[in-house]
């Protein structure tokens, strides 16, 4: 594990530390409203250490200069940010001063991702291939457009005029998928194609920027996120598309 | 000058202003690095939410008071009571009129004034209490949020005591339990602005923030 000392942290939570962030912290009457809001504590048998709030301790450690981020400190980090808390932000609509934890622990996991390096091994993989391909499911635009249209031709029976335009200009849909549905689930982009021709939608796949998961985002890598996001409109913009359509 | 007149003179209004310049600190130290960090806040800024949101919850018209509604009443009352005391007390009323300003209002009937000194003092023991007693507020409490509430709850208990010579007439606590008053009365009043009971001011700024969040994605404010 990489050794990180106190004051990287703070340096990285400083800057990022906006008006609302700094309220919250501060003003948190630790109340324990928000306890039975979190399905984590009802699902571990009420159990205190649950508690949304309890789960922003580490932004006032580590500014107060209380913690000391040892090997031990960290992993109880990650386990509590990534393990008991999935950002739902049930808390929020609760809280009487609308704290919203879930943004406070967004926070602290873009921590531990940017200074500390921890974050799940599958969301490290997945970082991976979106960086080299763009997608999450390492596929190549030769696979990409490859599976589009074996997967149109096996619909040729049924539906022998079907299509998938790649990228029409001035289509009024550029339609964009989870890169799950090209590598496992193929026949949920054939029925986004009946869908669409049976609309006679004026529609498009692009040849990139077709990934509409941003994963990255769950460890605040935002540097990724914000590439993945840009792939996508970089490509509307492109090919004049008047709307971007996400996969259900 | 004595001490008993350097408390009551200068010192309380060293205390009250720095409250009323603190708050007014916080809350322009709020807009100003809202305008800058908080850019979505001030982009969708909406009147409407902000005040739905302060109508739902200084009121008890949220869903929280419908979990809880037993301890959210006595918070709410906590709350007035520790509001409305120290204004229309009339002991502090006549200290006003006799002030440089000579101001005077309307005060609260004596007997009533009682009965809410009482609840200040009830309720944040009960708040005491409970913080020490149940596992899920015992795993978030530090010593500050102790300190808080006895801090809170000490103008109210001295007010009690020097108004109803509770504690008798003779002895060093009796005969000096005005002074303690004040001088509890200015802590306070002093540290309002500087720790968790700053939430007097930026409880709006907070609520305000998250209801222009949720009202435009049409959650619940």
């Amino acid at each position: 594990m990489k050794h990180v000392n106190r004051q990287e942290l703070v340096d990285f939570l400083k800057p990022r530390l906006n008006a609302r962030f700094q309220t919250w912290i501060e003003i948190c009457a630790h109340c324990a409203i928000c306890a039975d809001t979190c399905h984590f504590y009802l699902a571990h048998d009420r159990n205190p250490s649950m508690i949304p709030a309890h789960k922003a301790r580490f932004l006032n450690e580590i500014l107060k200069g209380k913690a000391v981020p040892d090997e031990a400190y960290l992993k109880k980090m990650y386990e509590t940010l990534y393990y008991e808390c999935n950002m739902c932000r049930r808390c929020a609509l609760y809280c009487p001063f609308g704290i919203d934890v879930g943004l406070l622990v967004s926070l602290q996991r873009a921590m531990l991702h940017n200074v500390a390096g921890l974050r799940p091994a599958g969301l490290e993989a997945a970082i991976e291939n979106y960086r080299q391909f763009g997608n999450q499911m390492a596929l190549t635009e030769e696979d990409w457009v490859d599976t589009l249209e074996w997967t149109i031709e096996e619909l040729e029976d049924d539906y022998p005029t079907l299509e998938i335009p790649i990228d029409k200009q001035n289509a009024k849909i550029m339609y964009t998928v989870n890169a799950r549905e090209p590598k496992f689930y193929p026949q949920d982009i054939q029925e986004a194609a009946i869908i669409f021709n049976a609309a006679q939608e004026d529609w498009t796949m692009p040849r990139v920027g077709w990934e509409d998961t941003n994963l990255s985002m769950f460890c605040g890598d935002l540097t990724t996120s914000k590439k993945l996001v840009e792939n996508t409109f970089r490509q509307a913009d492109k090919l004049n598309a008047k709307q971007v359509a996400i996969t259900e | 000058m004595d001490f008993y007149a350097f408390v009551e003179g200068p010192l309380t209004w060293v205390a009250i202003l720095v409250f009323l310049v603190g708050i007014v600190v916080r809350a322009i130290m709020y807009y100003r690095t809202s305008k800058k960090t908080d850019k979505l806040i001030h982009k969708y800024f909406s009147l409407k939410w902000v005040l739905a949101t302060y109508v739902k919850w200084l009121f008890p018209a949220n869903v929280t008071f419908k979990k809880q509604p037993v301890y959210f009443l006595l918070v709410y009352i906590f709350h007035i009571c520790l509001i409305l005391l120290p204004i229309f007390a009339y002991q502090h009323i006549i200290m006003w009129e006799m002030s440089r300003f000579g101001w005077s209002w309307i005060s609260l009937p004596a007997g009533l004034a009682q009965w809410m000194t009482l609840a200040v003092i009830a309720i944040g023991i009960y708040l005491i209490l409970r913080r020490a007693i149940l596992a899920d507020l015992r795993i978030l409490t530090t010593a500050g949020d102790y300190g808080l509430l006895v801090v809170t709850i000490l103008p109210f208990l001295t007010g009690y005591f020097a108004a109803h010579a509770t504690l008798g007439t003779t002895g060093f606590l009796a005969e000096n339990m005005q002074l303690f008053h004040m001088l509890s009365g200015q802590l306070m009043l002093i540290l309002i602005p500087f720790t968790k009971l700053s939430h007097m001011v930026l409880f709006f700024f907070s609520r305000g923030a998250t209801a222009i969040e949720f009202g435009r994605r049409d959650y619940s404010v």
